[in-house]
This record gives C-alpha cells, structure tokens and sequence, in this order.
C-alpha cells in the first residue's frame, strides 16, 4: 500500500501523529461497522428461536405440519399459514413474472428511447409504495370490486373449480395474492430488464440477419440468455412475497384453517404475526407464533440467498462473453 | 502489525463508550419519576370509548396523563404479565394460569357494559330475536341463511330474506369473545363441546376481524353478517342489534337499563373480584344475557402505584359519570365497595 | 436452429409476423398495464385523500376516540424523529461497512460481509420487530428509540449495498494518485474517496430513508400503543404515519377512512420526492465520475 511512499525518507517526515491514529481508527470503526452487521443478523436469529423455545420443545417439528390453531385446547401448528404464504405467493409469481417478463421485453426492445427511461421510473417507482398504503387500497378499494365483480366473473365463469368455489369474499387469499402481485412486479422487473441488457449485441443481430422477428429473436436469443436471471428474479420476487406481513394482514382476513377456494379468507405466516403479536392468551400461543417466525425467517433467508446466488452466476456468465454495447440508463 | 492492534483497541474502546452512553441515556429518560412520565395501560376495546373520556377528564383535573393502546383484552393481560406497560385492561378475567405467569397483579372491576350481537341485513326486519340455539347455530356452521326455520320459528310473521349468514368474529385475544363464546357455552351444549369458551376460540366457520373496531367495519360493508361487539360500538355505528333470550324467556332491549338490571341480579363478588354477568338468574326479567363487568389489572409493587391508586380511584369514582352517555352502566354499590378495599392494596 | 431452416418459406412469414405483432402489442400493454395500476394506487390516494388534506390536518394531533376533528401532526413529527434517528446510526455504519469492504477487508471477509448484508436484507421486517422487541421492549415498555433501532436495522443493508457499489466506482488513479504522494490511508479516503462518491452515497441515504419512512410491521411491534397528544420523548412509543394509517384503515367509521387516505397521501409525497431527489443524485454521482 503506502510501502512506496514510505521508502522516500522526505514524504516518511511527513507522516505525523494524526496519520499515526488515522489509519487505524478507521479501520477500527469500519470493522465495528462491519461487525454491527454481523451482530445484527445473528442477534436476530438468537433472538427468534430464544424466544419460540418453549413452542419448540412443546411441539417439535411435528409443528410444521400440524393443522390446527386452537387457543382453547393450547394446541398450535404453521400448516394453515404455511399453505396460505405458499398459495398467495405462488399465485402472485404467476401472475406477476409473465407480466414482468413482458414488461422487461417492452423496456428493452421495444420502448422508443424518449419513454423508455419515464417508463422504467415509473414502474420502479411501483416498488416504493409503502405496503401499508397498498393494504389501504386493498381494503377500501380492490376488496370491494372483488366480491362484486371479479370474483363472481370467476366463478360464473369457471365455477366448476373447486379454487373459484365458496362465496366471493372482499378478504381471501386471492385479494391478498394481487396485492403481493402489485409488489413483485416491480422487483422482477428491475432485475430481469438488468439481465436482458446484458444480452450481446451481436447475438440478436444474428438472429436478426437470419430473418427472425422480434417476438422469435426474444424466445431465441434473449431468454434463453437470461434464464439464470430470469429464476433468479422470480425467486427474489419469491422472497418479498413470503415475507409481507402488513398488507396481507390487511385484506386477508386472518383465519386459521385451511381451504381449498381462493375467495376464502386465510393467513400466512406473516400476516399471523402481525395480527396476533399484540396479545396471546397463553405464553405457548406467543411463542408458537414466533415459532412461526422462525419457519418465516429460515424460509425467506434461503429464497433470499439462493435467488442472489442464481443471478450471481448468470451475471458471471457476462465476463465471458463478448463485450455489449454500453448500457442506455 | 501494531496498526491492527490499534486498530483493535480503538474499536473496543469506542464500543464500550458507546454502550456506556446508551445505558446512561435510558436511565434519564425512565428515570423521570411518576410525574412527567405517562401512566400507560393496555387492552379491552370494550371500555376504550370510555377511557378515551377518562384521559382527557383526567388530564385537565390532574395534570396526569394517562396513555392507553386498545388492543384487545388478550393484548392487554399480555402486556401486563410482561410488564410492558403499568395497568391492562380486561372484560374477561383472568384464569389460574393467567394469575399466575402474571404475578403478583390486583383485578378490579371498573366499568360495566355488555357484549351485543349486531347484523347487517339488507331487506330484514329491524327487530329480530334470537336465542342461544340461533346464535350457536350461526357459529357453527348449521344455520347459514337467515331464513332458515328456526329463525323464522322465533320471528312469527318477519320477512326474512334468503342472504347467506356471515358469522363474524374477534381473530384477537378479546374480552367480547370471552363474554359472547361464555353465553353461548352456557345456552348451548353443542357449542361447549366444539368451540369452548377463552378470549380467543377456533370457530369452524366465518370471517375473523381485528378489535371491536374492525368487526363492526366487517358487518357494515357485509351484508349477511352477524357479529359481536361492545355495546357501545353497536350504538355509536348504528348497527342492528337482535333481542337476545335471557333465562327468564324475555327479551330485553340491549342498553345501559338491561346492562344495569342484570349486575343489580348478581351480587356474588369472587375471591379476585370476578363476576359473571352472562344469564343472570331468571328472576332478573329485563336482565341483558351478556353483559359485562370489564377489568383494570394492576400490579401491587410497581414503581407507580401511588400514580395508579390516583387513576382508578378516579375510575371507578368521578369517571362513572361519563358511563351513561357512553352506554356504561354505573357500578353498583357493593361493587365499589369492593374496589375500594383492593385499591388499598395497592403498593402496600 | 432447425428452425431457421423454415425462414425461406415465405408462406409461414405473415403468420409469424402477426405473432410477433400479437406478442409486442401484449408487451406494451403489460408495461402500461404496470403504470395504470401505479396511477390507480396513486390517484385513488390522490382522490380521496385531497379532501381531508388542510393546514389543519397537518398540525393537530389525532382525536380521541369517537371524537372527529382530529390531524396527524403526532404522527408527522413521531415518523420525523424515528427515522430521523435511524438514519442516524443507520447512515455513517453502512457507509462506514462499505468502507471497510471496499478499502480494509481482504476478498473472502469482504464477500462473506456482502453476504451477511444480503441476508440481513432479506430477513422479513416483521421479525425485525420481533427482534427488537425481545431485546428493548419486553420487560421495559415500548419506545420509539426501539422503533429507530429496528429501522436502523432495516436500512443498514441498502445504505450499505448502494455504498458499495459507489464506492468501487471510484476511478483507482485517484487513490493512486493519491498514494504516490505519500497521503495516508484515511485521508484518501476521507478526502478523496468519499467526496467523490458523494453523489452515490446520498443516494444510498435517501433509498434507505425513503424505504423505511413507510415501514409499518416493526412499528407495530415496537410503538403503538402511544399517548394522545403531540409527542416528543423518544423514550416513550411515538405515534407515526404508517401505524396511522394501519389502525385507520381498520375502522368501520368512514371519517377515519378518508384521514387514512389523506395520512397515505403525505406519506406517498414524502416518499416518492425522497426516490426522485435519490435518484437525481445517481445520474450526477455517475457523470461525474464518467461512468
């Protein structure tokens, strides 16, 4: 590092007391910082199991799978709101990654240069919507249009499905799986148009040369290109969905059971969370529900994980490549 | 080498003055004594239309303030087991178990109201009446239209329009529900068996709503729905409240009187100051089924008990002038009486 | 590749330009589809929330129960002073982290610290509460210092990551140039370093800003129940916007309803110039350092 400079004995003068501390205070701080980082992530680990134990020890791993929640007979289990975090999440990555995908596709390729930068504003502006304002929006305004219209569409329509069953209900899990859509696009979105611009130049416009069209470039070139980042997106889009309490809480309807209609109201393990932390009748109901939190917890840091892991590696695959054309932001 | 021992030992010595600060910092702010520092409580949403009143009413005769989240009768005994807070607030009283991880806690009935079902049913009738065998049926499940017979058997002569029923509940740990699911297992065997009585219980079926607040929220944009709530909600929303049987086969109107007729039935105090106004002896005829006493928990040995002893003497006092036009009936006499002698314990 | 044996039949070509017609046509909607429901949410906000909106509303405190007449001034100052404070201890130890990844850590610790930060981005806010309040409010009371810290927590790993990311694009002929003179290590960076990346490090700032000035769940867990009245003690629980809005919008009483909107509407403003001013930041943060 400064090995250079210090071999000149006229600059070595200069070194005086401050520098003396400087550079190792600096370094002490940062690491301290970097340390605060370290602490915090394990603190809170410690903390959720510390304080789930007595759910642990009661329950055991059987908990996971158990499909009850009754404070009267003390006896608790995640399977209720296991089933509502992976079915409102699954049916919000449905929705949200075609769209997203179609999104980054217009962005990228399709998009005159004049609004493609108002555009991606726009929709990245989508993600900084505080969740508690969307779960607002769901209760007063998109609830009420799903148990007049759309639900009853579905069910006129597609009746015979047992998921479009029961009677359209403002909360459910279909009212909370479009507003986990809303959340996820944006995430998606921003992700995927950063992998599609990475795509080399001259790959499209081989295919191009060859006579391809838009659309049939895309599927050819640019997605297969992007498959890495495209599960890596979705995966992320995964791990805000799984771990969105408010909202959810908001238009879910907080029940305890499991049922097979979408119009029913439900719980994930989030929502759970939020609206029963307050107050538990029994010491076991509080710490089964942060036993909830642990399985929430160990859930989302490993989506989270895999997710950057995946796009990780797509990106390394760009250093490989052939250089691309500066990006346009 | 030396660098990064410095560098080390900095660091350390920043960490330590850092926690050195923090803690001395946390020590003024709570160190501020009883005055200054607010009283705060937690819990029953039942009595949170008449607490608001008492803090404003106290804060201008005492200078005190007194700070109160309304979260549910189940939040409040939470809170105060943890000692998060300095008084909770319960309508349903505390359990053996709850006495006991609570500690060393007084219970005092300082307010008294009732529990109502309300409905919302475009086209109904405005007065229904309804028994321990509808409502249970409602709740679990078995009557889900409102023309079902047995409704109609109740109701000679009342159009009932064929609307699927939604049952609406408390999800949160509620003093209401402890009251609603009491009545329910006391008039009806079926529903003891299957659902039990807590302030918080798996119903089978229906739609689950947070605080009194947001079950009312539920029944109004709902139409088909059935709930409960505290009376006062009911009164101040405008929600239709059914005629609910009592043990004497009357049908009392849901109000202050009814409220009043049923605590002047039952004089019987328990050893923690619980009593039980759900169906009072038949000999009450204009008795509400489910009323409730609703309860401040303090602790004997808290820093502020002189500050508390202030507050609920105020309560039970002063405070139940404001019962009344809040749909609070007053405490009776014996009532008082008893309060009075476990406020002394306070602190002593 | 088969296929593109099929491109000389000319017979297939109107089809297939009808498909991809079909599917860009679909892909313009789709974005716009994004943008309609990001103007819905903002107009219905905008729409309903206007009304309630006055001076008044902006400097009284939150009505007593059942009582109307009410503002949000608790919240705005309560939201103010929590993330005021977080930003606080959240700003200078993400910058400070990302400081001693890009400058001290050898590449295996300064990976397993970005690592660590990813991982702590990921854990869902909820359980940042349910931290905090193991560790501050139970057995204490709540306080909206303890909603600071779990905020700070919150923002520490997107101050941190965007500091990073600045950081790095600091041209490494400066700090040589810097190092040929013989100026020491913390100076560079104090002097050099830092300045230059500037721009991105407010960024960073006000993404972190921006993202929890509108966080709810560990508010919830940490500073909710609160005194009525304009509140100013961070040792107590502290109103804010977001727990207003939460709690409004769970009330059947449609006063409460529009006030939940006209909260909404402050809070989107705030937000949203936080993103737009972040944002500005970037692009100049980026000329200037000629990437």
């Amino acid at each position: 590092m400064e090995a250079g400079a210090l071999e000149n004995p006229v600059l070595r003068a200069r070194r005086n007391r401050a520098d003396r501390i400087g550079d190792p205070l600096l370094r002490g701080l940062s690491g301290l910082a970097a340390a605060i980082a370290v602490l915090a992530i394990a603190g809170i680990v410690y903390e959720v199991v510390r304080e789930a134990w007595p759910a642990i020890s009661e329950f055991g791993v059987g908990f996971v799978t158990t499909n009850d929640w009754n404070p009267v007979t003390k006896h608790f289990g995640a399977a209720p709101f296991l089933y509502g975090t992976v079915v409102t999440s699954a049916i919000a990555l449905l929705l949200a990654t075609p769209i997203s995908l179609a999104i980054s596709v217009y962005l990228t390729e399709l998009a005159p240069a004049r609004i493609r930068r108002p555009v991606a504003t726009l929709i990245d502006l989508l993600a900084a919507i505080p969740t508690v304002i969307l779960g607002l929006w769901g209760i007063l305004v998109l609830g009420p249009v799903m148990r007049e219209t759309v639900e009853p569409a579905l069910q006129s329509v597609l009746g015979f499905l047992p998921i479009f069953g029961g009677d359209p209900s403002a909360f459910g899990y279909l009212t909370a799986a479009l507003i986990l859509t809303i959340m996820a696009i944006p995430i998606i979105t921003s992700v995927t148009r950063e992998v599609f611009e990475t795509v080399p130049g001259d790959l499209k416009e081989a295919s191009y040369a060859l006579g391809a069209t838009r659309w049939e470039m895309v599927r050819q070139v640019v997605l297969p290109y992007s498959r890495a980042g495209i599960v890596g997106a979705t995966i992320l889009g995964l791990g805000r969905a799984i771990g969105e309490a408010i909202a959810v809480a908001q238009v879910i309807g907080g029940a305890t059971g499991i049922d097979v209609s979408l119009f029913h109201t439900g719980g994930t393990l989030a929502a759970q969370i939020a609206s029963q932390f307050a107050g538990t009748p029994s010491e076991l109901q509080r710490a089964s529900l942060v036993y909830l939190g642990l399985i929430l917890l160990a859930f989302a840091v490993i989506v989270n994980v895999i997710a950057r892991v995946i796009v990780a590696r797509g990106r390394l695959k760009d250093t490989f490549a052939t250089p691309t054309e500066a990006e346009a932001l | 080498m030396t660098n990064r021992l410095l560098g080390a030992g900095v660091a350390l010595a920043l960490a330590v003055g850092v926690a050195a600060c923090g803690s001395s910092s946390s020590d003024s702010a709570s160190g501020g004594g009883s005055s200054g520092s607010p009283l705060v409580g937690a819990g029953s949403t039942l009595v949170a239309p008449l607490m608001s009143k008492w803090q404003s009413d106290y804060a201008s005769k005492s200078e005190e303030t007194v700070t109160y989240g309304a979260i549910g009768s189940g939040g409040g005994i939470e809170q105060i087991t943890n000692r998060t807070v300095d008084f909770g607030a319960s309508d349903a009283p505390l359990t053996e178990e709850q006495f006991e991880e609570a500690g060393n806690v007084e219970q005092i009935p300082w307010a008294l109201s009732g529990t109502v079902p309300a409905y919302h049913l475009d086209g109904g009738p405005k007065k229904l009446k309804v028994d321990g065998e509808i409502l249970g049926g409602i709740y679990l499940g078995t009557i889900t239209q409102w023309d079902d017979p047995v409704i109609a058997q109740l109701n000679p002569g009342a159009s009932l329009p064929s609307t699927k029923i939604t049952p609406v509940y408390r999800s949160d740990g509620s003093g209401d529900t402890f009251a609603f699911t009491d009545y329910l297992s006391s008039v009806y065997p079926e529903f003891k068996a299957q659902v039990g009585t807590s302030t918080q219980v798996k119903f089978p079926t229906g739609v689950g709503a947070e605080k009194n607040d947001g079950v009312a929220a539920a029944i109004s944009q709902t139409d088909g729905a059935i709930g409960y709530v505290g009376l006062a909600y009911a009164l101040s929303n405008d929600l239709s409240m059914p005629l609910v049987e009592n043990l004497a086969a009357g049908f009392p109107e849901p109000g202050v009187k009814s409220v009043e007729a049923a605590a002047d039935a039952v004089t019987e105090i328990g050893p923690n100051n619980e009593i039980s106004l759900v169906n009072p002896p038949a000999s009450a005829k204009d008795a509400y089924p489910i009323s409730t006493y609703t309860y401040v928990i303090v602790p004997l040995d808290s820093e502020k008990a002189e500050a508390l002893k202030r507050f609920v003497t105020y309560a039970i006092g002063p405070g139940q002038e404001y019962g009344p036009d809040l749909d609070f009936a007053p405490l009776p006499k014996q009532v008082v009486a008893a309060d009075k002698k476990a406020i002394a314990k306070i602190g002593g | 590749m088969t296929e593109h044996a099929l491109l000389l039949d000319h017979g297939n070509l109107k089809r297939r330009n009808r498909f991809n017609r079909v599917v860009e046509a679909s892909a313009t909607v789709a974005a716009f589809l994004a943008v309609a429901v990001l103007v819905i949410v903002v107009g219905s906000v905008f729409l309903r929330g206007i009304g309630a909106l006055s001076w008044h509303f902006l400097t009284t405190p939150t009505a007593l129960f059942g009582e109307s007449g009410g503002g949000i001034s608790n919240a705005i100052v309560g939201t103010s002073m929590i993330v005021g404070i977080a930003a606080l201890m959240a700003i200078p130890v993400g910058i400070l982290v990302a400081i001693y990844t890009t400058e001290f850590a050898p590449g295996r610790v300064a990976h397993s610290i970005g690592f660590v930060l990813d991982v702590l981005n990921g854990v869902p806010t909820i359980i940042t509460g349910i931290f905090v309040y193991g560790l501050l409010v139970a057995g204490h009371k709540q306080s909206g210092f303890a909603g600071a810290i779990a905020l700070a927590i919150v923002m520490l790993p997107i101050v941190a990551r965007t500091s990073q990311e600045v950081l790095t694009l600091v041209p490494g002929t400066l700090k040589e140039a810097s190092h040929a003179l013989g100026i020491a290590r913390w100076r560079t960076v104090t002097w050099v370093t830092i300045p230059t990346a500037a721009g991105g490090l407010v960024t960073g700032a006000l993404l972190g800003v921006a993202r929890v000035a509108g966080e709810t769940a560990p508010l919830l867990l940490v500073s909710s129940i609160f005194a009525p009245g304009l509140l100013t003690e961070p040792g107590e629980a502290l109103a804010s916007i977001p727990i207003f809005i939460f709690q409004a919008s769970e009330s059947p009483r449609p006063e409460a309803h529009t006030e939940a909107w006209a909260a909404a509407l402050v809070l989107i403003a705030i937000v949203l110039l936080l993103n737009v001013v972040a944002r500005a930041f970037y692009a100049r943060s980026r000329k200037r350092m000629g990437a």
